[in-house]
């Protein structure tokens, strides 16, 4: 019993000198960006996803896009998109570069759930490279899963189609 | 001459007069047809304002509240040999697991989890509602996070990380039952984080299991000495402890163990300690469409000849050291878009009395080996179909030493 109180004890003195802020935010959305177009960061655009864009997003994510509207911003062939989605139970936030049909980058930017943080290495980021999409709107290639992370790396293979997906149809609007 | 020009000029006046006036209503069709136009514009745009508003959010939850759950069912055919005196059980099926989670975040770093369970369908052929999980999660730093409140003890890879989509056969498997008795829940708190790039920890303290009511030891081990934090008795704390290892793509190895007391003071084991320490060492390595698991875990139970001497019944006889391993490999053979199918094979090996007080006979059920070939097709990642064969080296209970199995599972 002793043990039971002492430890709650720790835990409340914890909770009392907890810096109060969102702590897994690893990377700012502003701060990806600028990373991405080296401190010079376009103004936003919105792309609207309506009818066929929308059912087709929806299959991707297998719900409806949480966004109809979805900001981007664009230079030099370049698009960077910050896309959310859920994982087990909490929302994952990413940003996602893709130029030439291809992902470039992809970065963890905020992550929520108390299990699964290995999306966010380096290791299992690098994999997305490169990737396109295939004409069924899957990836050209599998991404190798993580142990106890099945709904997260589900996830962020969804917000990675999404996020060419998207790519193209920005392509499509600037030819027609 | 004059006259027909006259009729000309007028003509072609009536014609202009209409002209301009057939113009004119046109602009206007225009005009209202813009109109119209901008409103349907200005709906969705107020739509996609209100929908944008309450993203997050599902089926019309608060945009900081999440519904999810999964469940299975499973059909079990038995056959081979029953031990001697026994009658071989009657193939079954059951919904065995309908599962519900919900969750809330608070603000930034204080989020509410939990899991609620029906068993076996309902309540009143051995069923049960189990309230699996309920904590407060408490996000302080990448290193430094905690939670309070009932969740699963952080052992093995099974008892964490059960969602039918997520491991091989339609039965968990023996060694992660009867070894490391999973489902298991304690109330408590842990501490859990990441100390340097992939290297994840967790370790806290909690409530015990309770060895009185340990039952048919030689066959479910300290399974049936789980309290499930139900007026539990709380005499003996437990500690648990957990290192992993992922920062190699692909990998994740760790080990992990909980110690405590599981005699709680009860009367009916005369102040034995009853001291529990369950460990074990895993590992999965997921690379291009192999996946492999293995796992050994371990237990220690002191005092166990003054538990046995307690006992009246010789079926509940305890051992003072079991252990159990598997290996399992599955390998995916076919992918199409969003369905896979993926082949597995695993052998297990447990001995639930490795070694035994001196006043404890041996049972000739508390060892065993199986092999499990099977199949899991998934028609969506989440989504989940299987079958397999098992094959016991000697007969399991008296559910034979053959079984074929069939499940669907669902996580979402």
């Amino acid at each position: 019993m002793k043990h039971i109180l002492l430890s709650f004890s720790i835990v409340l003195s914890m909770l009392a000198t907890a810096p109060v802020h969102a702590i897994q935010q690893y990377l700012s959305a502003d701060a990806f960006l600028a990373e991405v177009f080296n401190g010079q960061v376009p103004k936003p655009k919105l792309l609207w996803l309506l009818k066929d864009n929308a059912k087709q997003a929806e299959q991707i994510l297998g719900h409806a896009p949480n966004q109809i509207r979805q900001r981007y911003w664009q230079q030099n062939g370049v698009t960077a998109w910050v896309l959310e989605e859920i994982g087990k139970e909490e929302l994952i936030t990413a940003g996602f570069v893709v130029q030439a049909n291809k992902i470039v980058q992809v970065r963890v930017l905020t992550y929520r759930e108390s299990r699964g943080w290995e999306v966010r290495h380096p290791a299992f980021l690098k994999q997305f490279e490169g990737l396109m999409l295939q004409p069924d709107r899957h990836l050209t290639r599998q991404v190798d899963g993580i142990s106890g992370a099945t709904l997260s790396v589900s996830a962020m293979s969804r917000m990675t189609r999404l996020a060419l997906y998207l790519d193209a149809l920005v392509a499509q609007e600037s030819q027609s | 001459m004059r006259k027909s020009n006259l009729h000309l000029a007028i003509r072609l006046a009536l014609f202009s007069s209409m002209a301009m006036l057939s113009g004119v209503a046109t602009a206007g069709a225009i005009e209202d047809k813009i109109d119209s136009l901008q409103d349907q514009i200005d709906q969705l745009k107020a739509q996609a304002a209100n929908a944008e508003k309450s993203s997050g959010g599902i089926n019309g939850l608060s945009s900081n509240s999440m519904l999810g759950g999964y469940g299975e069912l499973h059909y079990n055919h038995f056959s081979g040999d029953v031990p001697a005196g026994k009658t071989r059980a009657k193939d079954d099926v059951d919904f065995h697991r309908f599962v519900l989670f919900f969750g809330h975040r608070f603000n930034d770093w204080i989020s509410f989890k939990s899991e609620l369970e029906i068993e076996h369908s309902n309540t009143e052929n051995g069923g049960a509602v189990e309230l699996e999980q309920a904590y407060l999660d408490f996000n302080f730093s990448e290193k430094i996070n905690a939670k309070a409140g009932l969740f699963l003890m952080p052992l093995g890879i099974i008892n964490e990380t059960h969602e039918p989509p997520t491991f091989y056969g339609v039965e968990r498997n023996n060694v992660e039952n009867r070894i490391i008795p999973s489902t298991w829940w304690e109330a408590g708190v842990s501490l859990y984080g990441e100390l340097a790039p992939g290297w994840k920890y967790q370790t806290g303290l909690s409530s015990s299991l309770s060895a009185a009511s340990f039952e048919k030891f030689a066959t479910k081990g300290v399974r049936e000495g789980r309290q499930n934090v139900a007026e539990a008795p709380a005499e003996n704390i437990g500690f648990h402890a957990r290192l992993d290892y992922s920062g190699m793509l692909g990998l994740t190895v760790g080990a992990s163990v909980f110690t405590g007391n599981t005699g709680q003071n009860d009367d009916l084991l005369n102040g034995a300690d009853a001291r529990l320490t369950l460990w074990d060492a895993h590992a999965r390595y997921q690379v291009d469409k192999f996946d492999l698991r293995a796992l050994y875990a371990q237990g220690h139970l002191s005092d166990a000849a003054e538990i046995n001497t307690a006992f009246t019944n010789v079926s509940n006889q305890v051992a003072e050291q079991f252990y159990g391993w598997y290996l399992e490999g599955g390998y995916k053979v076919w992918q199409s878009g969003d369905q896979s199918v993926i082949p597995f094979v695993r052998f297990e090996k447990w001995d639930l009395q490795d070694k035994l007080a001196s006043n404890t006979v041996k049972s000739t059920e508390s060892a065993n080996e199986v092999w499990t070939v099977g199949v899991n097709y998934l028609p969506h990642p989440q989504v989940v179909l299987k079958a397999d064969y098992q094959q016991f080296d000697k007969p399991d209970g008296n559910k034979g030493d053959a079984r074929l199995n069939l499940g669907m599972g669902y996580m979402f």
